[in-house]
């Protein structure tokens, strides 16, 4: 790069300094003021806190139930992603390997569900999922999670098998494997590096999922993380530092995640957005 | 492939349980929405055919309008916040200065954080009497300036525009960040040959290099201002007195909160259409500029 002009530079660093000061005050806001007690914070909201207080912490933990929030959102997010990229990806080999009357047609409609506002289909899925049975239960979230993102994850796996040359079956077919031994074996592992995408676009999706949590639980018990923070919030609305101590909480795991992931996470979700 | 017939069976075993729920959860439904949508029914009694009654109520009901109305701010505060201001930091990060890597995934973070959390800490932020900005405000004497940022009709979907805005800043800096980084070098290279530098650059050559990336982002900011739902619903609720309430919040509390399940299903409806119309016109409007 040749050298900028020295005003450009301050001029740079000024804007995206200011920017970066936007979106990390709150969060330093949020997380030293949670180790306070509320006094401390009532008497001065910016000072530093004189001591680390961690009571916060116990009692956000204790009675935020943030443990089975937890194991809830974990357990729905990684059974949904495991079965949409399953059911996708063996969906999408067959779109992109085959040649059939009605694969366009399939192909399409795959496509279409990235157009579909969840809003125009949530009251009758509530409606169906009571009529089931299912309301408030695990399987309540994990069907619509699978079925809404089956079509971005259909769209980017089709897109990343077509591309393989079109002889890349034959030596499994002259080995005698079935098709779904191919499938299983030969292709899947080739398709890795999208299935890293697809997995890691699944997982923060369902894991920062609220709306259909909002509508199709209810007990305490089976609440998702967001859904449990937002409740917890609602009931605590005196007690600010507590907040702020449930709020760190559920937000160090998914920046640890971010700034592991960073790269893929980055491309994944714009190229998420671009499709959807 | 070699063998039709047994292939013929593998395709639909393959292809059918995906079908089976995208179908039945997420295509099926709208149908369904609409097939309700022109029932009178508050979900435990019978089913009443109202024809297009509960449309004629959405279109005379003030609080709809309000909803259509405040989606509306949404979207253009949206426009003209998110895309001129991700833009000004994809520009910048594109340059090559120290510390890029850093402004790029500080910018990034809100868009990785969920919604509800945004709106949580968007809400301590805005709280009157404890909120970080007015008692910024009263740290550097500008008292009379404080708000009741969320509570009062004058602010309150203003501020919920500019919570919007900082989650979704940076998710377009990185779209533009990469369509940037997609021009090839020669470009750059010979227009500073032809003495085109600085601003004039950017305007004239830069940004017709990624008109195709403008228009993405103009069209997935408009129908994704169609869809906030989560943020205005943990930080008001659509509250106070549906001052904040847009489509998707009307759509909530017609159906879950008041129980109308038919008037709630025509709302929407309308979400439905009013995105799908967005989305045709807006890609009309890039194909004949392209």
């Amino acid at each position: 790069m040749k050298q900028r002009s020295p005003l450009f530079k301050i001029f740079a660093y000024v804007f995206l300094g200011l920017f970066a000061i936007m979106n990390l005050v709150p969060i330093f806001w949020m997380i030293i003021n949670s180790f306070k007690t509320e006094q401390e914070y009532a008497a001065d909201p910016f000072s530093f806190p004189t001591g680390i207080e961690l009571s916060n912490y116990v009692k956000a933990w204790d009675i935020a139930n943030m443990d089975t929030y937890f194991i809830n959102s974990f357990l729905i997010t990684f059974i949904s992603l495991i079965v949409t990229v399953f059911l996708g990806a063996l969906a999408a080999f067959f779109l992109s390997r085959f040649e059939f009357k009605l694969r366009g047609f399939t192909y399409a409609l795959f496509l279409l569900g990235m157009l579909v506002p969840i809003h125009a289909t949530l009251i009758p899925i509530f409606l169906i999922m009571q009529k089931l049975s299912l309301i408030d239960t695990y399987f309540s979230l994990i069907l619509p999670y699978t079925a809404f993102h089956l079509s971005l994850t259909v769209f980017i796996l089709e897109g990343f098998m077509r591309g393989f040359p079109k002889d890349m079956e034959e030596s499994g077919i002259m080995d005698g494997a079935g098709i779904f031994r191919i499938f299983w074996s030969i292709i899947l592992p080739l398709t890795r590096p999208a299935m890293a995408t697809v997995v890691i676009l699944n997982f923060i999706y369902n894991w920062n999922e609220y709306l259909f949590a909002l509508v199709l639980i209810t007990s305490n018990s089976l609440k998702t993380l967001p859904l449990g923070l937002s409740n917890f919030v609602g009931l605590e609305t005196a007690n600010y530092t507590l907040q702020m101590a449930a709020l760190t909480i559920a937000f160090i795991p998914i920046v640890v995640f971010y700034l592991l992931l960073q790269k893929q996470l980055v491309t994944g979700m714009t190229a998420g957005a671009v499709k959807g | 492939m070699h063998t039709l017939k047994r292939s013929k069976l593998a395709i639909f075993i393959g292809l059918f349980p995906a079908l089976l729920i995208y179908l039945g959860i997420a295509i099926v439904p709208i149908g369904i929405s609409f097939y309700y949508s022109l029932m009178d029914w508050n979900g435990i009694g019978a089913k009443e055919f109202a024809g297009f009654d509960n449309y004629v109520r959405m279109f005379n009901s003030d609080t709809f309008w309000l909803s259509v109305k405040n989606n509306i701010v949404i979207m253009i505060t949206g426009l003209v916040g998110q895309l001129p201001l991700g833009l000004l930091m994809a520009l910048l990060l594109n340059k090559g200065l120290k510390g890029s890597g850093f402004f790029r995934t500080v910018g990034f973070m809100p868009v990785v954080i969920s919604s509800v959390m945004v709106s949580l800490i968007w809400g301590m932020i805005y709280n009157t009497e404890f909120g970080l900005l007015n008692n910024f405000l009263k740290f550097v004497g500008l008292e009379s300036w404080q708000q009741n940022w969320l509570s009062d009709p004058k602010w309150s979907i203003l501020s919920i525009s500019i919570a919007y805005i900082w989650q979704n800043v940076g998710l377009y800096m990185v779209m533009f960040l990469a369509a940037l980084q997609n021009i090839p070098d020669e470009v750059n290279e010979a227009s500073e040959l032809d003495g085109a530098t600085g601003l004039k650059r950017t305007w004239f050559i830069t940004l017709p290099m990624i008109r195709a990336t403008l228009m993405v982002t103009i069209v997935y900011s408009i129908s994704n201002s169609f869809r906030v739902f989560d943020l205005i619903q943990v930080l008001t609720g659509g509250g106070p007195a549906h001052q904040t309430e847009v489509m998707t919040i009307h759509m909530y509390s017609s159906a879950f909160v008041n129980l109308e399940y038919g008037y709630g299903s025509a709302v929407s409806i309308m979400i439905l259409l009013f995105s799908l119309v967005v989305i045709t016109i807006a890609n009309r409007l890039g194909k004949e500029k392209a």
